[in-house]
């Protein structure tokens, strides 16, 4: 019976699966094969530019939920769900005190999903200052800053400043009393500092008081300084998990 | 196989002496780790977007740098530090304890830099314990020191110690000028707190009688001679009651205390190894973060008393 079989009769299904992953536009794109077998597995993720974050294996224990309850990943993840929000309620924004407060008025009653959209920003902002905070909790109590991971310890607290100025720089931007009021205390703070509090004060908000010149800078730092120093040190961080070992086990 | 190499080359002690990995405790990260990050992108993805939906991101008026709100309050992840700015030098809260915290932060691992403990959670014999002890020490010790600043106790005092009936001030009249006029005046019958100084931080300043001279001490002239040097004089004076106050015992409180915490968890055998320690004083930060980030935001209202608050208070 198996002799008179012939590759026309195979079954539909396998002429489907032929179809999409053995065409040369699939090859083109995916280097290997589809990741069925512990080979191609190991490859789909070694030799994809987005997964090779990762090592192909990794221990046992580390895939337990409880082990890091993801927050590490989830910070990253809510820094790339900010990063899409935040380009869209840019279409819709424009940083002047004349406009900025009726921007977000329109965004929220004229734009389809604008609301939703900002909500979503907001949210997720406030989010990941505290999956950041809850994250070096974690690596603080498994010990996981220990030999050799000392320096990516000290990444991983330029990463929560920069969160926070990140989120910092991002309250200012709707113009309403909260965001005036909220970034005046602030920057008092930093004017208070001896001998260059005041200096710096004045750099960061452009003039003596919170206006114009202080929306413009903190727009700026917002949508691209302080996320592209994010994503270098970010880079470095992921980069040495890796170089490090992965992640922390027990001697 | 190149892509089975993802052992490093040994960098430091601390990866030599790790054992081989033995096969059959691990797992490829396709499909066991990237189905995890992917379930948990779509959880938190639904989850932001339903919280998105329900709650709305908070607007208030325009801003208008003529009004100012009472209270006036930084984002809330600063609410820490405005809180220390109610107690201490503005100086010493808004800048230099967050930037020395930070720097205390990142020097973590240079200061315990055993192997010990790495990997589990709480896997030091102690771990738990001074997690525990540093988290209770941290939060009631901040709770206490919030309290005596607001003369909490004096309040407590003067409440036991006084009828309902016995104001702390009456109204008397007064001739001044040929006019009758009302004038607010202590009541005598009023069993005032008895140790005034004691009545928060800056009693200390006010209520005792520092030397007039103390209180106006002038450095530029005795002290920093920048005139023998050919450059003007500067006319710098201290106040010593006041830097006492503001700046004397809140450093010595902030660093004395959790040094006393260290010494009395080492002698009572809590705390023995660096990790231990270490432990001990990361989670009391934390908790006097966390502390004071919750008082400062839900327990500071109007003019920074100590009453319940939210933002929702009073606004729309």
């Amino acid at each position: 019976m198996a002799a008179t079989e012939s590759p026309e009769r195979r079954s539909m299904g396998d002429r489907v699966y032929d179809a999409i992953f053995s065409n040369r536009v699939w090859r083109s794109i995916f280097r290997s094969g589809y990741p069925n077998t512990p080979r191609n597995q190991m490859l789909a993720v070694a030799t994809n530019v987005f997964l090779h974050l990762h090592p192909t294996r990794i221990h046992r224990t580390h895939v337990k939920i409880t082990h890091t309850f993801c927050l590490g990943g989830l910070s990253f993840f809510l820094f790339l769900g900010l990063t899409i929000s935040g380009v869209l309620l840019m279409f819709y924004y424009v940083p002047s005190v004349d406009r900025a407060y009726e921007d977000i008025l329109a965004l929220e009653t004229d734009v389809r999903f604008g609301q939703l959209m900002r909500n979503m920003h907001r949210w997720m902002a406030h989010g990941m200052v505290l999956t950041v905070l809850m994250h070096m909790m974690r690596v603080f109590y498994t010990g996981a800053y220990k030999p050799p991971r000392e320096f990516n310890w000290v990444i991983g607290v330029v990463l929560l400043v920069l969160t926070l100025l990140l989120s910092f720089t991002g309250y200012l931007l709707p113009w309403d009393q909260l965001a005036l009021w909220a970034i005046t205390v602030g920057t008092n703070m930093v004017g208070s500092a001896p001998l260059l509090g005041e200096p710096n004060r004045f750099v960061l908000v452009g003039g003596f008081q919170v206006g114009q010149a202080a929306l413009i800078r903190f727009y700026t730092l917002h949508v691209i300084g302080l996320p592209l120093m994010a994503a270098v040190f970010m880079t470095v961080h992921f980069w040495r998990i890796r170089r490090d070992g992965g992640l922390a086990r027990p001697l | 196989m190149a892509v089975a190499n993802t052992q490093p080359v040994a960098a430091s002690r601390a990866v030599e002496a790790r054992k081989r990995r033995q096969r059959e405790e691990e797992l490829l990260v396709w499909p066991d780790l990237v189905f995890i990050e992917f379930i948990s992108a779509v959880l938190f993805t639904v989850l932001i977007v339903v919280l998105s939906v329900l709650v709305d991101a908070i607007l208030l008026d325009r801003a208008n740098p003529a009004v100012t709100p009472n209270p006036s309050k930084a984002p809330w992840y600063f609410l820490n530090l405005q809180e220390l700015l109610l107690h201490m030098h503005p100086a010493l809260a808004g800048v230099i304890v967050p930037t020395i915290a930070l720097i205390a932060l990142g020097a973590i691992p240079y200061y315990d830099n055993t192997t010990e403990g790495q990997g589990e959670w709480f896997s030091t014999v102690r771990a738990k314990l001074n997690a525990y002890v540093g988290a209770a020490v941290g939060t009631v010790g901040t709770l206490l020191l919030i309290l005596f600043d607001d003369a909490q106790h004096a309040k407590l005092y003067e409440k036991l110690f006084n009828g309902s009936d016995t104001p702390p001030t009456v109204t008397v009249q007064v001739e001044e000028g040929g006019k009758v006029i009302d004038k607010i005046v202590k009541n005598p019958d009023f069993n005032e707190f008895p140790i005034a100084f004691l009545r928060n931080a800056r009693a200390i300043q006010n209520e005792i009688p520092w030397p007039k001279s103390w209180t106006k001490v002038p450095l530029g002239d005795k002290l920093i001679r920048t005139d023998l040097l050919g450059l003007p004089r500067i006319s710098l004076n201290i106040n010593i009651p006041g830097l006492l106050v503001e700046q004397i015992i809140p450093v010595t409180m902030m660093i004395g205390l959790p040094i006393v915490l260290s010494i009395v968890a080492w002698k009572t055998k809590i705390a023995q190894t660096k990790r231990d320690h270490m432990i001990l004083q990361f989670s009391g930060f934390i908790a006097v973060y966390v502390t004071l980030t919750i008082v400062g935001t839900y327990i500071r209202g109007e003019g920074l008393a100590l009453v319940p608050y939210t933002i929702f208070a009073g606004d729309h």
